[in-house]
C-alpha cells in the first residue's frame, strides 16, 4: 500500500469515528425530542435534518460552504477573530461527514423511541421520575438496538462520505483526502492498484456494516 | 375513609370528556364501553394528562384546579397505576419492577419493601425474573406490587384483568378484592364489564360518551339504573316501554301490550310521570315467576301481573335456560320475535318439562318491575 492510500484509510477512520461521536452526541437527543416532543417548528427542523439525504451531496457541501467558509455566515467572524478558517482541514471533512450521516441516525433513532409503549414512560413518571431520567433509564435502554443500528449506518454513511467533503474540505493528499477522495484521484492518475485496494477495502467494510445494522434491526422490531 | 372530587372537563379532537363525580367510599369502578372517556379520566387523575378545566381533590390534597392554577406533577402526586396491559418495564426483573419507585429510598430500606411486596403478592422465588417470563396473572400482580411499593395516595387501575384468561380472570378478581381492602389505598378502576365493577366496586360511575350518567353505590346502581340509557349500557334484558296510567310515590301503573301492571315506584327517586306519559321500565329474567298447572287456579292475592304466553324460542346457558316468550295479547311482540324473556334454572326446565309444554302462564311481583325516568 503506498503511503497515500495509508494516510487515507487512516484520515477515513478517525473521521467516521468522530462524526459518529459527534452523531451520537446530537443525534439521539434530536430523535427523542423529534418522537416525543410536540414544539413549533419542529416540520422545519425534521426538514433541515433529512435535506442532506435527498440533496445532491455536493449541493450539501455548497451550504456548508455559505456557512462556514471563510466568507460564510459563521465562517468569516470566526475567521476575523482568529485569522483561523475550518474549510480545507481534516475538521471540515469531520463536519461534512456528520451533516451527512446525521439523517440516517435520527431517523432510525426515531422510529425505534417512537415504537418504545408510551405507558411505560407513564409509569416512569408516575414512579416519580422526571423526563430526562425516564429517557435514560426506560426509553433509550428500550431503543437501544433501533439507536445502535442508526449508528453503524451513520458510521458507515461517515466513511464513504464524498461530494461534501471534497466542497467544503477539499482533496489534498495526507490531510484531507479520505479514501473516497483517494479512489477518485487514483483512477484520475492511472494508479489501479491504490484504487481496486481501497474499493476493497471500503466494500468489504460496507458488507460488514450492513449485515451488523440488519441484525441490530431485527432484533430491535 | 377516602374522599375523591372529581371533575374534569378535557376537550379532544372529535371527543369532549366533562365528568364530574364524587367518592367517599374506598372503590370506585368507572363502568362503560370502551371509548367513553374511562382512561382519560384516569391520566387526568395521574396528571399524565392536564384538563381543560375541573378541580382533582383527593382526601385533603388538591390535585388540580384549574381556576386556583394548581396542578401537581405526575411525580409528586404519590399515585400507583396499574395501566392496561400492565406497562412492566421489560428490560428490567421483577424486583427491579417493583422497587423502581423506591429510588430515592435508602438501599436497605428499598430492599427489606421490595422485599415485603413481593411476599404479599405471593411473587416470591421470582425476583430475578424478567416480565416476558411471567404468566399473565403474575404480570398483574408485579403491576400491582410495582404500584402498592410507593404508598400511594391513590390506586389506579385500569382493566386490570382484562389482559387475562377466563379462569384466571376470576380467581385475580377476587385476589385484587382481598388486597384492595386489605392495602385501604382509596382505589379508582376502569373496567367495561358490568360483574367486575359490581365485585370489585363500592361505587359505581357509569360513563357514556365522555360524560357521567349515573354514580351510585353499587346495590342502588343494580336495583335502580337512573335511565334507560344506563339501564342499556350495565346489558340489562327486557327494556320495555309502556304508557303510565297513574303514578303515586309508592306505586305505578301502566300499560304495556293491552295489559296492566303494578310496579314499585324507585323509593329514592320518587318519578311521579304524568298519566298518558310513555314510560320505560325493565324486567329480570330471572324474576319472572312460571305458574305450576298442577297446582290449581291462581290466587290473584299471590300472584301479580299476570299473563300467558308461548315460548318460540330457547338459549340453553347450561345451568340456566332463557325462555323467549310470546304473549298471548294480539299486536307486534316488544321484541322482534317474542315480548319477554325468561330466565329460569335448568332443574325447573326439567321439572316443569318445558322442552315438550311450551305455553306457560306468568306473573311477575311488583316488586321485580324497574321503572326508568326519562
Amino acid at each position: 500500500m503506498t503511503p497515500e492510500a495509508t494516510s487515507a484509510l487512516a484520515l477515513s477512520l478517525r473521521v467516521a469515528c468522530l462524526a459518529t461521536l459527534l452523531n451520537a452526541v446530537f443525534g439521539i437527543p434530536l430523535a427523542y425530542v423529534l418522537a416525543r416532543r410536540r414544539f413549533r417548528g419542529q416540520t422545519l427542523v425534521d426538514l433541515l435534518v433529512t435535506l442532506p439525504l435527498v440533496l445532491p451531496p455536493t449541493v450539501t457541501g455548497y451550504y456548508l460552504i455559505v456557512l462556514l467558509g471563510r466568507r460564510g455566515w459563521l465562517g468569516s467572524p470566526l475567521y476575523a477573530a482568529t485569522g483561523w478558517t475550518v474549510a480545507f482541514t481534516w475538521y471540515a471533512a469531520v463536519i461534512a461527514a456528520t451533516v451527512m450521516a446525521l439523517p440516517l441516525l435520527v431517523r432510525t433513532a426515531r422510529a425505534a423511541i417512537e415504537s418504545v409503549d408510551r405507558d411505560l414512560e407513564r409509569a416512569a413518571y408516575t414512579l416519580g421520575r422526571p423526563e430526562w431520567r425516564t429517557a435514560l433509564e426506560v426509553t433509550l435502554p428500550l431503543a437501544r438496538n433501533g439507536i445502535l443500528a442508526g449508528l453503524v449506518l451513520a458510521f458507515a454513511r461517515a466513511l464513504g462520505e464524498f461530494g461534501a467533503t471534497l466542497m467544503l474540505a477539499g482533496n489534498i493528499p495526507g490531510k484531507t483526502a479520505t479514501v473516497p477522495l483517494a479512489i477518485y484521484s487514483a483512477v484520475q492518475t492511472g494508479e489501479t492498484g491504490d484504487a481496486l485496494l481501497l474499493v476493497g477495502l471500503l466494500t468489504a467494510l460496507s458488507c460488514v456494516v450492513l449485515v451488523v445494522a440488519g441484525r441490530l434491526g431485527a432484533r430491535a422490531a | 375513609m377516602a374522599r375523591l372530587d372529581v371533575s374534569i372537563v378535557k376537550r379532544l379532537p372529535g371527543f369532549t370528556l366533562d365528568a364530574r363525580w364524587e367518592a367517599r367510599e374506598n372503590v370506585v369502578a368507572l363502568f362503560a364501553p370502551s371509548g367513553a372517556g374511562k382512561t382519560l379520566t384516569l391520566q387526568c387523575l395521574a396528571g399524565l394528562l392536564r384538563p381543560d378545566d375541573g378541580r382533582i381533590v383527593v382526601d385533603d390534597r388538591v390535585f388540580f384546579d384549574a381556576r386556583a392554577g394548581v396542578d401537581l406533577s405526575s411525580q409528586s402526586r404519590r399515585i400507583g397505576y396499574v395501566f392496561q396491559g400492565y406497562a412492566l418495564f421489560p428490560h428490567l426483573t421483577v424486583a427491579d419492577n417493583v422497587g423502581f419507585g423506591l429510588r430515592n429510598r435508602s438501599r436497605a430500606e428499598r430492599h427489606a419493601r421490595t422485599g415485603a411486596i413481593i411476599a404479599r403478592l405471593g411473587l416470591s422465588g421470582l425476583e430475578g425474573r424478567y416480565p416476558r417470563e411471567l404468566s399473565g396473572g403474575q404480570r398483574q400482580r408485579v403491576a400491582l406490587g410495582r404500584a402498592l411499593a410507593i404508598d400511594p395516595a391513590l390506586l389506579l387501575l385500569d382493566e386490570p384483568l382484562s389482559a387475562l384468561d377466563l379462569p384466571t380472570r376470576a380467581t385475580l378478581r377476587d385476589e385484587l378484592r382481598s388486597t384492595l381492602l386489605q392495602c385501604g389505598v382509596p382505589a379508582v378502576l376502569v373496567t367495561h364489564d358490568f360483574a367486575e365493577a359490581y365485585r370489585l366496586g363500592d361505587r359505581i360511575v357509569v360513563y357514556e360518551a365522555g360524560r357521567v350518567i349515573q354514580s351510585a353505590p353499587r346495590s342502588e346502581l343494580l336495583w335502580q339504573p337512573a335511565s334507560e340509557a344506563v339501564a342499556r349500557i350495565m346489558g340489562i334484558r327486557n327494556i320495555l316501554h309502556g304508557t303510565v296510567i297513574k303514578a303515586s310515590p309508592d306505586r305505578i301503573q301502566l300499560r304495556w301490550r293491552g295489559l296492566t301492571m303494578e310496579a314499585v315506584n324507585s323509593p329514592t327517586q320518587a318519578y311521579l310521570p304524568s298519566s298518558e306519559a310513555p314510560i320505560a321500565f325493565f324486567i329480570r329474567p330471572e324474576y319472572v315467576r312460571l305458574i305450576r298447572k298442577d297446582r290449581g287456579a291462581p290466587d290473584p292475592g299471590h300472584h301479580m301481573n299476570l299473563m300467558s304466553g308461548r315460548v318460540v324460542a330457547e338459549a340453553d346457558f347450561g345451568t340456566t335456560v332463557a325462555l323467549m316468550i310470546r304473549l298471548d295479547e294480539p299486536g307486534e311482540p316488544a321484541q322482534g320475535e317474542y315480548d319477554l324473556e325468561v330466565e329460569v334454572p335448568r332443574l325447573v326446565y326439567e321439572i316443569l318439562e318445558i322442552d315438550r309444554d311450551r305455553h306457560w302462564q306468568l306473573s311477575i311481583h311488583r316488586g321485580s318491575i324497574q321503572v326508568l325516568p326519562a
